[in-house]
């Protein structure tokens, strides 16, 4: 059996504004993967050719074993999709949605459906249309998880829910990873999110790659220095840094690639290093996409 | 396992549906029941309501089912299942087509009961009606495939346009051009002449032209969301 459960490479897709360029991604069978980047950058895309619902112009997509979109149907019998754009029935009740994928998923998990309904705080008798968005989207997120699906592809599944719904959503998600070998991609421009339950990042930016690792090692490489220069000097980019600011005396120098020497090497060239300071996945994300985009121009 | 998802699909679209559905036949229902009073009057009206019934019904059905499943945003939904676009199409397309056609004939096996048993109309009429109910008909399938290829509601409304206001222009062209028609309609006995043939054989193609067509075009499609 092939290790990954996602697996893109050179993916190219045009469109009149926008060019989706040689995407590569790998996900690891039993691993949850967070794909961020700002509004347009191209996750809906990317998922959507992943999904097998838009055909890439070059590349080759394979997810669980089967060639998309060609193989569509075979693969979708092991994934569950959710997205923000996504809708139920308005006049229709939950119940009976649950009942048209009943009809459909020999696997429908029905003990599962009834616990995520009590856990949810959903009815099944209620209508669509009587739901709030957070209710909606728990409701969607119902029929997807009593699958039982082998990869959860989901495409920003907490845009516009309350920090509670967003808790309850992302509590459940890191229970579905209890059963051994699911895999989740899950597309998102909120960090914080991402941060709290994947195992690896990817960033991606204007429809690149700009960077894709497991989310330990990405903490641990992103820091930001914060320096003291002698007066009328620049504080140097040394290796490693990919950006410094400063204003005055005082420079702050961002690395991503941090290596333990780097505030000695900093205080040989004559800066004083005033703090050494982990960065959160936004800093990082925000840093990232900055330094991408000043390569792209330059 | 594909059959019985297309199935499902083509069930789920019945029912959502199922309210329209019932909608138009009632209408046209109530417009027999005003037609088998007899008299000039309800006989003018009555046929006018039966075809005021179909048109709603040939309307409604592709914007109900298809348009509205993109503009409610519940496709991605379905998109999620099994299904490649194609079959999504090709269950789309079937439910649709079913939908209008099963309404469609049984308004046709009402209106030829309320002649041949009910003499509310002279036998004459038959393949007159015949010719006429096609009018929707075609007008449903330029709709369905519209709304089915052009993705859009735009393409569907402007599908719905040209095509209710073809119907006056049709009826025109057909008293004008084969007055032979109105000549046998008040007679008690229908007459199937060469040129009732010939009218019906140029609508059954326009319509397997137009199904043929939309299929041929939703299976080369690319990009589907």
């Amino acid at each position: 059996m092939n290790d990954y459960a996602i697996e893109l490479s050179g993916v190219c897709k045009s469109y009149r504004y926008f060019d989706l360029q040689n995407i590569a991604l790998r996900l690891q069978r039993g691993t949850i993967m967070g794909l961020i980047g700002p509004n347009g950058a191209g996750k809906s895309t990317t998922i959507r050719i992943l999904m097998g619902l838009i055909y890439p112009d070059r590349g080759e997509v394979r997810v669980l074993g089967h060639h998309m979109p060609d193989e569509q149907i075979a693969a979708k019998w092991d994934i569950g999709f959710a997205s923000d754009d996504m809708r139920l029935y308005d006049s229709m009740t939950l119940g009976w949605h649950i009942n048209f994928m009943k009809s459909i998923y020999a696997s429908w998990d029905d003990a599962y459906a009834q616990l995520l309904l009590k856990r949810f705080e959903l009815r099944a008798e209620q209508k669509i249309k009587g739901l709030s968005h957070g209710q909606r989207v728990k409701a969607s997120l119902l029929l997807v998880f009593a699958r039982r699906p082998k990869l959860l592809v989901l495409d920003e599944p907490t845009t516009g829910l309350d920090p509670v719904a967003r808790h309850e959503i992302l509590r459940e998600l890191t229970s579905v990873m209890a059963e051994e070998g699911r895999s989740i991609l899950f597309s998102s421009h909120n960090t914080q999110d991402v941060e709290q339950i994947s195992d690896q990042i990817t960033f991606i930016d204007r429809g690149r790659i700009i960077d894709s690792m497991d989310k330990e090692i990405y903490l641990d490489r992103w820091r930001r220095l914060r320096l003291e220069v002698p007066a009328g000097i620049e504080a140097p980019a040394l290796p490693g840094v990919i950006g410094i600011q400063q204003t005055g005396r005082l420079a702050v120098a961002i690395a991503n690639a941090f290596e333990p020497q780097l505030p000695n090497a900093y205080e040989n060239s004559g800066a004083r290093v005033h703090a050494v300071e982990n960065m959160t996945l936004e800093e990082i994300f925000i840093a990232n996409v900055e330094h991408s985009r000043a390569e792209v121009n330059s | 396992m594909k059959t019985e998802v297309l199935l499902q699909l083509i069930l789920k679209d019945f029912q959502l549906n199922s309210l329209l559905t019932i909608f138009t036949m009632a209408g046209a229902a109530i417009a027999l029941a005003i037609l088998s009073i007899g008299g000039e009057t309800p006989v003018v009206l009555g046929t006018v309501f039966f075809f005021l019934a179909i048109i709603f019904g040939a309307c409604l059905i592709p914007m109900q089912n298809i348009v509205n499943e993109r503009k409610k945003q519940t496709l991605p939904f379905i998109m999620s299942l099994p299904v490649s676009s194609a079959q999504y199409g090709v269950a789309k397309f079937l439910s649709s087509v079913g939908m209008f056609l099963a309404m469609w004939l049984m308004l046709l096996g009402a209106a030829l009961y309320m002649i041949l048993a009910r003499h509310v109309l002279p036998g004459g009429t038959i393949p007159m009606d015949l010719i006429l109910m096609n009018f929707p008909l075609i007008g449903f399938c330029l709709t369905t495939g519209a709304a089915l290829v052009g993705e859009s509601e735009g393409w569907a409304t402007a599908a719905l346009a040209a095509t209710n206001s073809s119907y006056g222009l049709a009826w025109y062209m057909l008293v004008r051009h084969a007055p032979s028609l109105t000549k046998t309609w008040a007679g008690p006995i229908a007459v199937w002449s060469p040129l009732v043939f010939r009218i019906l054989g140029v609508e059954f193609t326009i319509i397997l032209l137009t199904l043929g067509l939309t299929m041929y075009l939703q299976s080369r499609k690319r990009s589907f969301i």
